[in-house]
């Protein structure tokens, strides 16, 4: 089977762009990913575009912007796992041999599209009760607090150690460290989170390119190449009894398929950039995708062991509550991280001798099911 | 002028009888007993297609819960907001009436029906919360 390889990223900076669209945006990361691939534009052979909130055929829009309209382009919709999603059409179009070189982009102008706590769908029967998407992880958080003495001092840190990565990374939304106090003491939404627990509404875009390992050989640049060994998707399945809200099996099936793939398993992991949309959300992604067992990784933040330099740095990009998560673009930026941190492009946020990353997007809501979309991807120098 | 009949804000998950009274409506599959709210057409578990529409059990526990400070226009914060485990088993997330420091995972609740703002004609709606009692 031929090889997948990451050979051009491009990134917005993330925040508010009050002046700017989705396709301008996402036309900005393309562009970043031609000029980092140092490729003729020609050579994309087919594209996928991730978008939650914004315009139909934002892709073509974002595609005439940069030239290239005329090759195949699909819009791609999974919530919160559009980005990544679009990356997998592109991994498959390069296997299938229909593409040997593919652009994968996602784009979002939240901040001109919601405003205050995100909701489900509104014929969603649990959104028609009071349900937020805030709230929904607020009982989670609840739950795992019960099941495993975890304190909000521990779930605090989760944010600290995000905003403090955030702050070396350029990007990012956010460039400021915070204090545990800082999180304890901000506005509350729902308890037992503040503003600080919850991703901040970003706009941004983040755009990929891929190429098959024999057009890399023939035409590109093998030492700035990363592989992209696994990108696997997964839907929730519906619930026949009600299930455990502190252990996430639709990530750790999502995980398997990935590491069977990959031929590679939780052990050889060297870091890690999961969706941690609350802080809580990062502990059950975690474990979830089996780097620390059930229960046990919020001592290990505590420990220091997620943080740069610690055993298994998690999020140093500062993920959704530090980097922002305008919704598609965030599972593109995942891996953009992770090709900088593998190439040792990372700056002061570098993870020394990073040769293995992992990324997680999971999105949306459906009633009685434990997740709509996720996905997981494994990229090796 | 007559009185008007509170109707539900959801009549097909939420039946209402004339004396106020309520329940849940939800599914079970008899070929292998699993039950959903809301109602399914056909059962995740083995796939049969005949799901029976019952009434749900009024009375559960408390897996989990929230109270929530930022929400939709549509409701006046703050509440307090849970999961339910009722006998099926099956899970239902619905507005706990009480006191926040009175919540505790767990706890005993029931189901009570409760006025639920109006539809857009001015219709008074009836809806659904939890109330601290009962025994599962």
């Amino acid at each position: 089977m031929t090889d997948v390889y990451v050979i051009g990223i491009g990134m917005t900076q993330f925040g508010k762009h009050p002046d700017r669209t989705a396709a301008g945006l996402g036309a900005e990361a393309v562009r970043g990913a031609i000029h980092d691939a140092e490729i003729d534009p020609r050579a994309i052979r087919t594209a996928y575009a991730g978008h939650v909130f914004q315009p139909m055929v934002t892709g073509q829009q974002v595609l005439g912007q940069v030239g290239l309209a005329g090759i195949p382009l699909a819009n791609v919709e999974n919530a919160c796992s559009s980005g990544a999603t679009a990356i997998r059409g592109s991994f498959l179009d390069i296997l299938a041999g229909e593409a040997d070189v593919s652009l994968a982009f996602g784009t979002e102008h939240l901040t001109g599209a919601f405003k205050g706590a995100f909701t489900p769908g509104e014929d969603d029967p649990e959104a028609a009760v009071g349900a937020t998407m805030p709230a929904v992880y607020a009982m989670r958080a609840r739950r795992y607090m019960e099941e495993f003495d975890l304190t909000r001092e521990q779930l605090a840190r989760i944010s600290v150690k995000n905003k403090r990565n955030a702050a070396l990374n350029p990007l990012a939304h956010f460039k400021k460290d915070i204090t545990i106090d800082d999180v304890l003491m901000a506005k509350p939404i729902a308890e037992p989170f503040g503003l600080l627990d919850c991703s901040p509404v970003s706009d941004g875009a983040a755009a990929v390119l891929l190429a098959s390992g024999d057009w890399v050989q023939r035409h590109g640049d093998p030492s700035r190449a990363i592989r992209l060994a696994a990108s696997a998707l997964r839907t929730g399945k519906v619930e026949t009894a009600p299930g455990s809200m502190t252990f996430e099996e639709l990530t750790r099936d999502t995980a398997d398929d990935a590491y069977e793939r990959a031929g590679i398993g939780p052990a050889d992991i060297d870091f890690a950039e999961v969706h941690d949309c609350f802080t809580i959300a990062e502990v059950l992604r975690i474990e979830g995708l089996g780097l620390w067992e059930q229960g046990t990784y919020p001592a290990a933040v505590e420990r220091g062991e997620a943080d740069i330099g610690g055993r298994l740095p998690v999020n140093p990009s500062g993920g959704l509550l530090g980097k922002g998560h305008p919704l598609a673009a965030t599972g593109v930026a995942q891996v953009v991280e992770l090709v900088k941190q593998l190439r040792g492009e990372a700056g002061s946020r570098q993870i020394e001798g990073a040769s293995v990353g992992i990324a997680h997007c999971r999105g949306g809501k459906t009633v009685g099911v434990e997740g709509a979309a996720c996905t997981v991807q494994i990229l090796t120098r | 002028m007559t009185t008007q009949t509170p109707v539900s804000f959801r009549p097909h998950d939420l039946v209402v009888a004339d004396d106020g009274t309520g329940y849940l409506r939800g599914s079970r599959c008899p070929s292998c007993g699993a039950h959903y709210f809301p109602t399914r057409e056909v059962c995740a578990g083995c796939l049969t297609e005949d799901l029976e529409t019952i009434p749900l059990p009024t009375r559960g526990t408390l897996y989990t819960y929230t109270v929530v400070h930022r929400s939709t226009p549509a409701f006046e914060v703050p509440y307090v907001l849970g999961y339910v485990d009722l006998p099926g088993p099956v899970r239902v997330l619905g507005q706990i009436d009480a006191e926040p420091d009175q919540v505790t995972i767990g706890m005993d609740v029931q189901l009570e029906i409760v006025p639920w703002g109006t539809d857009a004609e001015g219709t008074p709606l009836l809806g659904y919360r939890f109330a601290p009692g009962g025994h599962a």
